[in-house]
């Protein structure tokens, strides 16, 4: 070896140790999560991290039976699909008609569109809350599945549009000559082209509908329909004085392994998704 | 003219209709009204939803908030701190990391990208439940551990008012570098490779291509970067401190949000809550439009 490949081969594995060490600093929390959900209460006292003697599985059965993780994750699986259901109905043909024609109030549908993107939901909890009970919508999953898949369609519409504006015009005007009705060339033609488009945005918002806390929690008092966020977070503040650590490390398991899941078969599609646009045409 | 009028014509307004007025209307009533609602309230002493606004009292809110509220004070303080160092550090680091990633030729740099991002898909709630543990308080606890490896004293991360929001600061940045990381990643990719050549050519080691060649060349990206992560800091800072430390010990981590939630949710006092929320959209937008005013430069 030269002096320069030998500079080359030192530098590689140096920058390599570095992201290395990274790659632990992200994923420790995650491990050190799975090791004590296998751990009873007494080791997890004893020392906060260490390996797991044997699997306790017992702490998956409190969680899901005493903390009531099974009834928050069918309420979190259903109010999740029946979200995405509504957000694609209201933001296929929206993005499709902003990508498609220049037509009167398209500039003002995008600027609305920016400004919510700015909107948390906590700025609008106090009167989003008094118009869901004046229209007696309060407790009901429905209700709040309704509210996730509007929360999601501005920032949806844009990621889509964009998508739909990459699909070359000659397909549809193609179809066109066929005959086909605008209806059919959104449905048969623009939704298939743009299905890694329509995945992406599936994921993202599914993900976030999964996650969701704060509108979850106010908009459903009733226990019996909590999502898995809020009983998670009840749950931890509960066991700050009741110390059952087994039963909340294996109940942050549950919250998380479906994203995870989720996150390693669509990764392609969420990581490829983020194109800002770069400085070569 | 003649254009516009044809143009006018062949639109398909019909099924234009059809198309965007379902998530137009639905965006109206539950976004905007509600955003309406918050700006109509913050000039009322609204106190009991079910009574209605209550009085009209002018522009007081806005008065007492910075007059007549000292936990107001505390929580602007502490969103401006962590609004100042936690963007800055964030993008910084992911900067690296993609300027690393995308110039180095590692084979595994796929699987570098995939873990980074990670903590950006997990729930806020998981987040805040296992680094409070992580954070815990006795020198057996994982993260006074390391530090003590290192020779520091165990320090009670989360019950100290003088560490508290620093702890959940460094969650935050965790939580997010590797999200900009991915946003950077594509912007950084397409710089021409040629560029970079040239420059080894005159000797650049990497320190001077991240700074002179990367940063300029993609500074707009850097820009929403940061631009993004500012909003990010208001809303991820209030989940997490809600959950990790209930916006304690005293005050030492009440931010804009958490005083929000306390002043409306607690307190019951909506008329004012709603300055604040109005307050904080300002300061967001202001933020934001000031740090693209910055990074961008037309005609550049």
């Amino acid at each position: 070896m030269n002096n320069d490949s030998l500079k080359l081969f030192f530098g590689r594995w140096a920058l390599r140790i570095l992201l290395l060490i990274y790659t632990m600093i992200t994923l420790y929390p995650l491990i050190w999560n799975i090791m004590n959900s296998f751990r009873t209460n007494f080791e997890i006292l004893m020392d906060r991290s260490a390996l797991p003697t044997h699997f306790a599985w017992e702490n998956y059965q409190r969680a899901w039976e005493a903390a009531n993780m099974g009834a928050y994750l069918g309420n979190s699986v259903f109010v999740v699909l029946l979200s995405l259901s509504i957000l694609l109905i209201l933001v296929i043909p929206c993005a499709h008609a902003l990508s498609r024609f220049k037509f009167f109030g398209h500039r003002a549908i995008e600027v609305v569109f920016i400004v919510c993107l700015f909107i948390t939901s906590i700025y609008i909890l106090i009167p989003l809350y008094v118009l869901l009970h004046n229209l007696n919508m309060l407790d009901n999953l429905w209700a709040l599945s309704l509210i996730y898949a509007i929360s999601g369609v501005p920032f949806s519409t844009f990621l889509l549009a964009g998508y739909m504006r990459t699909i070359s015009n000659t397909y549809v005007e193609a179809a066109r000559i066929d005959g086909a009705n605008n209806l059919m060339i959104m449905l048969r033609i623009v939704v298939p082209l743009a299905k890694p488009g329509i995945i992406t945005v599936c994921m993202l918002n599914a993900m976030g509908f999964w996650n969701e806390l704060f509108l979850a929690m106010v908009i459903l008092r009733n226990p019996a329909l909590h999502t898995l966020p809020v009983g998670v977070a009840n749950l931890f503040e509960v066991q700050q004085r009741m110390t059952d650590w087994g039963a909340l490390y294996a109940a942050l398991i549950v919250v998380l392994v479906p994203t995870v899941i989720i996150y390693i078969i669509g990764q392609k599609y969420l990581i490829g998704s983020f194109n800002m646009g770069g400085v070569k045409e | 003219m003649l254009m516009r009028t044809r143009k006018l014509k062949t639109l398909p307004y019909g099924f234009i209709c059809i198309c965007v007025l379902p998530a137009v209307i639905g965006v109206s009533i539950f976004t905007l009204y509600p955003l309406a609602q918050s700006l109509i309230m913050s000039f009322f002493n609204t106190t009991n939803l079910a009574l209605g606004l209550g009085d009209f009292i002018g522009i007081d809110n806005y008065v007492r908030m910075f007059t007549a509220d000292n936990h107001f004070r505390t929580a602007l303080f502490n969103t401006l701190r962590l609004m100042a160092v936690v963007p800055v550090v964030t993008v910084f680091l992911s900067l690296v990391f993609a300027f690393a990633l995308t110039q180095s030729k590692l084979k595994e740099k796929g699987f570098y990208r995939v873990v980074f991002f990670f903590p950006s898909i997990l729930s806020l709630v998981v987040i805040a439940a296992v680094w409070s543990a992580l954070l815990g308080p006795t020198s057996r606890d994982p993260f006074n551990r390391l530090i003590g490896f290192f020779g520091a004293d165990s320090v009670m991360w989360l019950g100290d008012g003088r560490f508290a929001l620093w702890a959940i600061a460094i969650v935050m940045i965790w939580q997010a570098v590797g999200y900009y990381m991915v946003l950077l990643m594509s912007s950084v990719d397409s710089i021409n490779k040629e560029i970079y050549e040239a420059a080894e050519l005159d000797g650049a080691t990497g320190v001077t291509k991240l700074f002179r060649i990367t940063m300029p060349l993609i500074k707009d990206q850097i820009g929403i970067c940061y631009v993004l992560a500012i909003s990010g800091t208001m809303a991820i800072s209030f989940t997490l401190a809600f959950i990790m430390t209930s916006f304690g010990p005293g005050t030492s981590t009440l931010v804009l949000l958490g005083h929000i939630f306390n002043t409306g949710f607690r307190a019951a006092a909506f008329g004012y809550a709603m300055a604040i929320v109005v307050f904080s959209i300002v300061l967001a937008l202001t933020l934001s439009v000031i740090s693209r005013k910055l990074s961008y430069k037309p005609g550049e």
